[in-house]
C-alpha cells in the first residue's frame, strides 16, 4: 500500500507541469479573431475544444461509463445543452470569473468522473448521484469555463451574439471531432480481454489528471500565472 | 448585468470626447470594416453625431482624399454613428472627422470643474491668476478627430497626412512601424502650425481585453492622475457628474499627461499592445467676442499598437501561451496510461 501510494504520488508530481498546458489556445487565437470574420470564431471554438484537455477528459470519463450508442448520444446531448446555456448566457450577459478558479472546478469534474467510474462511491458507501443530472450540471460548469475564455478575448460589440453563437458552434464541431476517436478507442477496447486493466488505468489517469489540473489552476490563481 | 452596468455608466459618466473607434485597427484587405464615432468616453458613446454637424469626414487612400458622404453614415442606435466600408488594398490609412463649433453656457462653478476634470489646467490657472473663478462662461467648442488604421501588411505613407483641421494630431512616424515597448512622437498642429506648451493626454486599452469591463482583465494605462469628476460636452448641453471611486477607472479622462515642446511635439510611450488614444483641448479666451467668453478646439487621435513580430505571428506574451506543445501532454498522458495499464494488468 505504501509503495502504491508512492508510485501514485510520483506520477502526480510528474503530471502536474504537463497538465497545465490544457487549452493550448492563446493570443494566437486573438489574432485569428482580430483578423477574421465569423468563421474565425468557429475555428477558435473548435480549436479550444480540441485542445481543451479538461473537457475531453471529462467526456472520455462519461463515455467510459456508457455501453450503448443511444446512451452516449443522450449524455452528450445533455452535456451539450448544459454548456450551451452557460456559454451563450454568461458571455452575452458579461458574467465572468477568474479563469483559474473556473478551470479548477472543471478539473474537479474530471476527478469526479474518474472516481465514480472506479466505483468510488460504492467503496465509501455513498449513493452515487444521478449521472445524467451530474453530466448536465458539469456541462453548465464547462460552458462557463468556455465563456470565461471567450470573454478573455477582445471580441468587440459588433455582431456580438453572432460571434458567441459561432464560437459555440465551433465548440460543438470540435467536440464531435474529438468524440469520434474517443468513442472508437473505447468501443474497440471493450472487446479486448485486457479491458478491465485498461478501464482502471484510464480512470485512475482521469483522477490523477484531474487532481493535477486542479493543483495547477490553484497554483495559477494564487501565484498569478 | 451588462445592461445594468451600462445604465450605471450612462447615469454616472458624461464625458463627451469624440473618438473614431474601430473594433480593431489591424484589418485584412477587402474586408468589411466599420468606423464608429464615439461621442462620450473611449469605451462608451452617449450621442450620435448629426450629419449637419460634420464639416468634414474623409479617408485618405493612397494620397487621395475621399470624402465620406453624409448618407454613408448610419446610426447604429441613439448613441453611435458608424461608417461601414470595404478596406480595399493593403496600406496604412488615415480617416478624420471635423465638427462645427457649438456654444454652451456654463456657470462659473461648472466651468471651473470642467476645466479641472477634463485637464484644461492652463485655463484654470489663468482664471485663478486673473481672479475670475466666479465668472460664468459661454464657450464655443469644436471637435476634430483622426484615426490611423492598418490594412494588411504593407505600410504606406498616408499616416502622415495632414487633414487641415483647425487642430489635429499628426504622428511623426508610422504608428504601425512602432511596437509595444517603443515610443511614438506626435506633433500637434493648430491651424497648420505646431502648437507649443499644450497639455496632451495619452491613454490606451490593452488590445486583448479592450472589450471587457471585468476586474483584472481591464488594461488601462492610467498614469495615476485619475479624476473623480467628469464633464460633458454633448450636443445640447454641458453636463457634470460626480463619480464614485469604483467608476473612476472607467472614465478615461486621464492618462499619461504630456506637454508639447517648442515644435509642438510630444513623445507618447507605447508600453503594451493595445489601442491608444490621444486627446487635447486647446482653449483661449474670446476677447474679441461679445457673445463668447472662451473658445475651445478638441482633438483626438486613435491607433493600435502590436508587438514586435506583427499581428501575423503568434509569439504573443499572453496568459494562455505556453512553451511546451500539445504533443508533450499527449505523449506524457499515453505514457502514464501505459504505466497504469501495466500496473493493473500485473495486479490482476
Amino acid at each position: 500500500m505504501h509503495k502504491r501510494s508512492r508510485q501514485a504520488l510520483a506520477l502526480l508530481v510528474w503530471l502536474i507541469p504537463l497538465l497545465g498546458f490544457a487549452h493550448d489556445v492563446s493570443s494566437a487565437d486573438q489574432e485569428i479573431l482580430r483578423n477574421g470574420d465569423l468563421w474565425a470564431y468557429i475555428q477558435v471554438g473548435a480549436t479550444h475544444m480540441l485542445t481543451g484537455y479538461d473537457h475531453l477528459l471529462f467526456l472520455a470519463g462519461v463515455i467510459f461509463f456508457l455501453n450503448s450508442f443511444m446512451d452516449i448520444l443522450k449524455f452528450i446531448t445533455v452535456f451539450t445543452i448544459g454548456h450551451c446555456i452557460t456559454l451563450i448566457g454568461a458571455t452575452y450577459e458579461g458574467i465572468t470569473a477568474d479563469e483559474h478558479l473556473v478551470d479548477a472546478v472543471i478539473a474537479l469534474s474530471v476527478v469526479y468522473k474518474g472516481f465514480e467510474n472506479l466505483g468510488g462511491f460504492e467503496k465509501i458507501k455513498v449513493k452515487s448521484p444521478n449521472l445524467l443530472l451530474m453530466v448536465g450540471f458539469f456541462g453548465l460548469i464547462h460552458g462557463f469555463g468556455l465563456s470565461t475564455r471567450l470573454q478573455s478575448f477582445d471580441i468587440g460589440k459588433e455582431q456580438f451574439l453572432a460571434k458567441i453563437l459561432c464560437f459555440n458552434l465551433g465548440v460543438e464541431v470540435g467536440q464531435v471531432l474529438a468524440l469520434i476517436p474517443i468513442v472508437f478507442i473505447i468501443t474497440l477496447s471493450r472487446k479486448h480481454k485486457q479491458f478491465p486493466a485498461f478501464y482502471k488505468a484510464m480512470n485512475w489517469y482521469l483522477v490523477l489528471a484531474g487532481i493535477g489540473l486542479f493543483a495547477y489552476q490553484l497554483y495559477g490563481y494564487f501565484v498569478g500565472h | 448585468m451588462r445592461k445594468l452596468f451600462y445604465l450605471l455608466l450612462v447615469v454616472l459618466l458624461c464625458s463627451h470626447d469624440l473618438y473614431i473607434k474601430m473594433e480593431t485597427y489591424f484589418l485584412q484587405p477587402d474586408q468589411e470594416a466599420t468606423l464608429s464615432l464615439y461621442n462620450g468616453t473611449f469605451e462608451r458613446s452617449e450621442n450620435i453625431i448629426a450629419r449637419d454637424r460634420m464639416l468634414d469626414a474623409s479617408v485618405i487612400v493612397k494620397g487621395k482624399r475621399m470624402a465620406i458622404a453624409p448618407e454613408q453614415w448610419k446610426d447604429q442606435d441613439s448613441t453611435i454613428t458608424q461608417f461601414t466600408f470595404n478596406t480595399g488594398e493593403s496600406g496604412t490609412y488615415v480617416a478624420g472627422v471635423s465638427t462645427k463649433a457649438r456654444n454652451i453656457e456654463l456657470t462659473a462653478e461648472k466651468f471651473n470643474n470642467y476645466l479641472e476634470h477634463d485637464g484644461v489646467l492652463d485655463m484654470l490657472k489663468q482664471r485663478q491668476r486673473d481672479s475670475v473663478l466666479d465668472q460664468d462662461a459661454v464657450e464655443s467648442y469644436e471637435k476634430h478627430v483622426k484615426t490611423i488604421y492598418q490594412v494588411g501588411d504593407t505600410r504606406t505613407d498616408d499616416w502622415s497626412a495632414v487633414l487641415g483641421y483647425p487642430i489635429e494630431f499628426v504622428p511623426l512616424a508610422n504608428p504601425y512601424e512602432k511596437y509595444s515597448g517603443e515610443k511614438l512622437e506626435v506633433q500637434l498642429l493648430l491651424d497648420g502650425k505646431p502648437l507649443a506648451n499644450q497639455l496632451v493626454y495619452a491613454n490606451f486599452l490593452k488590445g486583448a481585453h479592450a472589450h471587457t469591463h471585468h476586474g483584472h482583465e481591464h488594461g488601462h494605462g492610467h498614469s495615476g492622475e485619475a479624476h473623480s469628476h467628469s464633464h460633458s460636452h454633448s450636443d445640447d448641453q454641458h453636463g457634470h457628474s460626480h463619480k464614485t471611486e469604483k467608476e473612476e477607472s472607467h472614465t478615461h479622462t486621464s492618462g499619461e499627461q504630456l506637454r508639447t515642446n517648442d515644435q509642438g511635439r510630444v513623445t507618447v510611450n507605447l508600453p503594451e499592445d493595445g489601442i491608444y488614444y490621444l486627446r487635447t483641448i486647446y482653449m483661449t479666451k474670446a476677447a474679441d467676442s461679445d457673445e463668447l467668453t472662451h473658445r475651445s478646439k478638441w482633438a483626438t487621435l486613435t491607433f493600435e499598437v502590436s508587438h514586435k513580430h506583427g499581428p501575423g505571428t503568434h509569439t504573443h506574451d499572453h496568459d494562455h501561451d505556453h512553451d511546451i506543445p500539445t504533443w508533450v501532454f499527449v505523449v506524457g498522458s499515453i505514457l502514464v496510461i501505459g504505466l497504469l495499464f501495466l500496473f493493473f494488468r500485473k495486479k490482476k
